[in-house]
C-alpha cells in the first residue's frame, strides 16, 4: 500500500516513516507543508495521505482544510487525519462528504503498529477510522435516561463503539473475543433499537450510527 | 415675565387707595379704632383673596378670601354708621353672613375643598346661623306681635349656645385635618390654621360675653377684629415664606461655586431641601443602575410605604440621577425642581465623577481578581505538571533502565510495553494541561470553530448563529470562548433544556455573546456561582451581562464585550 506523510515535525515525520516502512508500507512522499502534499498527491496518488492538523503556514488548521481539499478532488486517495486533539466538530466537517476512505485518529495511536496499521488499511481501501475518543464523547451526549441508547445492552454498547471507529464486524469479534454470527445479532439487535433502517452488512451503517450519534 | 408683577402691583395700589380714599374722603366715619381695625380686616382679607386667587387660580381659598372680605361689608357699615342709622335696616340681614363665610375658609383651607361630610354640615349650618340670629333681631322688629316676638326672642337668647357648638366644631375638624397632615403640610398650614382657631375662640368669646351682658368682662371688638386680621396676614406670611424658600435656591448656587468635599453637594442639596436624610444617586447608563458619589451601588426604595420618594433629575432626554428624600418634600415641587435645576450642572459633573469611581472600583477588583486566579492558575499548571508528567517520565526513565539492565527477553519485551503507557498517559497530561493553559480549538479554528466544537459535545442540541466577519482581538477570543463554555455547561447543568442556542455577533465597538435555552428558566445570578464566574469574566474584559430568566420559559445570558 503506498503512503503519503504529511509533517512539519521531523521527528514525528521520520518516525513514522520507519515505523510504516516497518510495517510493509511503502511512503511515497513525506513533506511538510500541505500545498506540498497536494502538488504530490496530483502528481503521484497514494493509497492513502497521512496528515497533520497544525500545518505551516500559521499551524492552525491548514491540515484539515488540506484534508476537505483532498477528498474533493481525489475521493479515491483515502485520508488520514492525525492530530494531538481530536475534535468532534472536525470528524463531523471530515465525515459530511461521506465515511468511504476517511480516518480521524490521535498521534498516539501510532504507539500500536498493529491497530494504527490496520486504521490505514481500513481507510486505504474505502473504510473509516475514527477514534475512540471521538466515539466516546458523542455516545456520551447521550446520556440522558429517556435516550434510546440506554436500552442498549453493555455489550451491544461495546459494539456499538467499535462499529463507530469504522471496524468490520471480523474485526469486532476478534476485538471482543466472540463469534462474527454474535456480533451480527448485536447489530441487528442496535440498529432495532436505535430505530435505525442500514442493514448490518451495509457500509454505509457508520455512517447512520454517526448521525444518530451526533443528531 | 412682565405681566404679573405689573398687576399684583396694581391690585395693592389699588387697595391702597381705597385705603387713602377710606381716610381721606370719610373723616367723619373714623371714629374709633374699632372702625380702623374693621376697615383692615376687610382690606386684607381681599387683598390676600386676590393674591391667593391670583396665584392657585383653581383653589377655592382666594374666592372665599374675597367673599370674606365682601361680606365684611355690611358689618364695616354697621360699624361706621354706627346710632346714626334707624331702628330697622335690611343692612342687618347680611351683617352676620362673612362668620358663616370665615367658617367656610378655615375648614376649606388649605385645598379648597370641604373633605367629608361633617365638615359639609358644619359649614351648612355656619352660614344658616349667621343668615338667621341676626335675621332674628330684625324680624323681631318687623313684626313685634305675637308669636314671632317670643320665637324671635327665643332664637336671639339661645344663640350663643349655637354658635359655641358651632365654633367647637370648626376648631375640631381643623385640629383633626392638621393632625393627619404629613410634617410638611403642617409646616405649610400652621400658620393660617393657629390663626384661624384664634379668631374662632375671639368670635366665641365675643359672643358668649356679648350675650351674657357681662360688661365689665366686656370683649374689645378691636381684639376681635385683630384676631381675624391674623388670618390673612398668616396666609401672607406663608407665601413669603415660600419665596424664602425659593430664595435657598439661589444660596444653593453660591454655595455649589465653593463645594470642596465629595459629599458636598448631597449635602448642600439637603440644607437647601431642609431634608438632613436626602440621597443623591447617579445613573450608570452602561451598568443599568444607580450609583452613590464614591460609585458603590445604590438600592432604591420600593415606590410605596417606605416614606422615602425618588425625584428623578434629567438632563433633556438623559437620566442624570435621583434625589431620594422623605415623601414630606412633595408638598413643595416647585421647590425641589428649582434646586435639581440649579444642581443639574454640578449633578452632571459629580455623575461622571462616580462613573469614574464606579469603573476605577470595578476595574481595580476585577484586577485583583485576575492577579489571583492567574496565580492561582501558575501554580496549578505547575502541579499538573509536577505530580502527572514528570512523574510519569521519571517511571518511564525508570522502567526502561530495568529493560536496558535484564537478560531476559521477553521481560524486557513487557517493560518496554509498561514505558510505552506510562509516556501515553504522560501525553493525555500534556494535553490536558495545554487544553487549560489555552483550548487548542482556539488556536486551529478561531472562536467560530471552537464555538461549534463546544456545541457539539454538548448534550443537548445546540444552534450555532455566528454573525462575524474577520478575526477577533485574542482577549475578546477567549474571553468569548470561557464565556460560551461556562454558558453552557450552565444551561447542561442546571437548565433542564431541550435545545439551546449560542449567537455571537459583532457590532461597533462591542462584540456579543448570547447564549439561550428553553429550559425552566429562574436563573438567579447571587445563587448561581456559574452565572457569578460569567459575570466576573465579563466584568474582567471590561464587558457586561445581562441575564434574562423568567421561570418556566427558559433562560437568555447575553454578554456584551468591548471590541474594536
Amino acid at each position: 500500500m503506498r503512503v503519503a506523510i504529511c509533517e512539519d515535525s521531523a521527528l514525528f515525520r521520520e518516525g513514522m516513516t520507519r515505523l510504516l516502512a516497518e510495517a510493509g508500507y511503502q511512503v511515497v512522499t513525506a513533506v511538510d507543508d500541505a500545498e506540498k502534499l497536494l502538488a504530490s498527491v496530483a502528481a503521484n496518488p497514494p493509497d492513502v495521505a497521512i496528515l497533520d492538523i497544525r500545518l505551516p503556514p500559521t499551524h492552525t488548521d491548514e491540515g484539515l482544510r488540506a484534508a476537505l481539499t483532498l477528498r474533493r478532488r481525489h475521493p479515491e486517495v483515502g485520508v488520514l487525519v492525525l492530530s494531538q486533539y481530536v475534535r468532534v466538530s472536525y470528524a463531523v466537517e471530515l465525515l459530511e462528504g461521506g465515511v468511504e476512505g476517511i480516518g480521524y485518529l490521535l498521534k498516539d495511536r501510532v504507539s500500536d503498529l498493529a491497530e494504527f496499521a490496520a486504521a490505514i488499511r481500513r481507510v486505504g481501501s474505502g473504510g473509516s477510522a475514527l477514534d475512540p475518543v471521538v466515539v466516546e464523547r458523542l455516545v456520551s451526549r447521550h446520556s440522558q435516561p429517556d435516550d434510546p441508547l440506554s436500552r442498549l445492552t453493555g455489550r451491544e454498547r461495546d459494539v456499538l463503539r467499535l462499529m463507530a471507529e469504522g471496524r468490520t464486524n471480523l474485526a469486532i469479534s476478534e476485538r471482543l473475543a466472540i463469534a462474527e454470527r454474535t456480533v451480527e445479532k448485536h447489530c441487528t439487535s442496535i440498529f432495532g433499537k436505535l430505530g435505525l433502517t442500514a442493514g448490518p452488512h451495509d457500509h454505509r451503517r457508520v455512517l447512520a450510527v454517526l448521525r444518530y450519534l451526533n443528531a | 415675565m412682565s405681566r404679573r408683577p405689573n398687576i399684583s402691583t396694581s391690585m395693592l395700589a389699588a387697595v391702597a387707595a381705597a385705603a387713602w380714599l377710606s381716610i381721606v374722603e370719610l373723616p367723619d366715619l373714623w371714629r374709633s379704632p374699632v372702625w380702623g381695625m374693621g376697615l383692615l380686616v376687610g382690606m386684607s382679607f381681599i387683598y390676600a383673596g386676590v393674591v391667593a386667587w391670583r396665584g392657585h387660580p383653581h383653589n377655592r381659598v382666594g374666592p372665599l378670601m374675597v367673599a370674606l372680605g365682601v361680606a365684611w361689608i355690611p358689618q364695616q357699615f354697621k360699624f361706621a354708621l354706627g346710632e346714626q342709622h334707624g331702628a330697622l335696616d335690611l343692612l342687618d340681614l347680611g351683617v352676620g353672613l362673612w362668620a358663616g363665610v370665615a367658617c367656610h375658609l378655615f375648614l376649606a383651607f388649605p385645598t379648597g375643598r370641604l373633605d367629608g361630610l361633617p365638615a359639609r354640615i358644619v359649614v351648612g349650618i355656619a352660614y344658616a346661623e349667621s343668615l338667621c340670629i341676626p335675621g332674628a333681631s330684625v324680624f323681631a322688629e318687623l313684626w313685634p306681635e305675637e308669636p314671632w316676638h317670643t320665637i324671635v326672642t327665643f332664637v336671639d337668647r339661645t344663640s350663643w349656645g349655637l354658635i359655641i357648638a358651632e365654633g367647637v366644631a370648626v376648631i375640631g375638624l381643623a385640629a383633626v385635618r392638621w393632625l393627619e397632615g404629613t410634617a410638611a403640610q403642617r409646616r405649610a398650614v400652621t400658620p393660617v390654621v393657629a390663626a384661624s382657631m384664634v379668631a374662632t375662640m375671639a368670635f366665641m368669646a365675643d359672643r358668649v360675653l356679648n350675650v351674657c351682658d357681662i360688661v365689665a368682662l366686656g370683649f374689645p371688638a378691636d381684639s376681635l377684629f385683630g384676631a381675624f386680621v391674623g388670618v390673612p396676614i398668616a396666609y401672607l406670611g406663608s407665601m413669603m415664606r415660600g419665596r424664602i424658600d425659593r430664595g435657598r435656591v439661589a444660596d444653593l448656587v453660591v454655595r455649589l461655586r465653593g463645594r470642596r468635599q465629595r459629599d458636598g453637594l448631597e449635602s448642600a442639596l439637603a440644607a437647601t431641601l431642609k431634608d438632613p436624610t436626602l440621597k443623591v444617586a447617579y445613573w450608570m447608563a452602561d451598568q443599568g443602575r444607580y450609583v452613590d458619589a464614591d460609585g458603590n451601588p445604590v438600592t432604591l426604595p420600593p415606590p410605596q410605604g417606605s416614606g422615602r420618594v425618588m425625584t428623578r433629575v434629567d438632563q433633556g432626554e438623559a437620566r442624570l440621577a435621583v434625589l431620594l428624600h422623605d415623601a414630606a418634600l412633595l408638598e413643595q415641587p416647585l421647590l425641589v425642581d428649582a434646586a435639581c435645576a440649579a444642581a443639574a450642572l454640578a449633578l452632571e459633573n459629580e455623575r461622571l465623577t462616580a462613573d469614574l469611581r464606579a469603573r476605577v472600583r470595578q476595574l481595580a477588583a476585577s484586577r485583583a481578581r485576575m492577579l489571583q486566579w492567574g496565580e492561582a492558575e501558575r501554580r496549578r499548571i505547575e502541579r499538573d505538571l509536577h505530580d502527572g508528567v514528570q512523574q510519569r517520565l521519571l517511571s518511564v526513565a525508570m522502567t526502561l533502565g530495568l529493560a536496558e539492565a535484564t537478560t531476559d527477553p521477553a521481560r524486557a519485551g513487557a517493560l518496554v510495553g509498561e514505558a510505552k503507557y506510562a509516556v501515553l498517559g504522560a501525553l493525555d497530561d500534556l494535553r490536558a494541561v495545554s487544553h487549560g493553559i489555552h483550548p487548542p480549538v482556539l488556536t486551529e479554528r478561531g472562536l467560530p470553530g471552537a464555538v461549534k466544537e463546544l456545541a457539539a459535545v454538548a448534550p443537548v442540541p445546540v444552534e450555532c448563529v455566528i454573525e462575524m466577519a474577520g478575526p477577533l482581538p485574542q482577549a475578546v477570543e477567549s474571553a468569548a470562548y470561557y464565556i460560551v463554555n461556562e454558558g453552557l455547561a450552565n444551561v447542561t447543568k442546571h437548565a433542564g433544556a431541550s435545545r439551546a442556542w449560542v449567537r455571537l455577533a459583532r457590532g461597533t465597538g462591542r462584540f456579543v455573546v448570547e447564549i439561550g435555552d428553553d429550559g425552566r428558566g429562574g436563573a438567579d445570578p447571587d445563587l448561581g456561582s456559574g452565572l457569578e464566574g460569567l459575570n466576573h469574566r465579563a466584568e474582567a474584559n471590561g464587558g457586561r451581562l445581562t441575564l434574562v430568566s423568567p421561570p418556566g420559559r427558559g433562560t437568555v445570558i447575553m454578554v456584551e464585550l468591548p471590541c474594536e
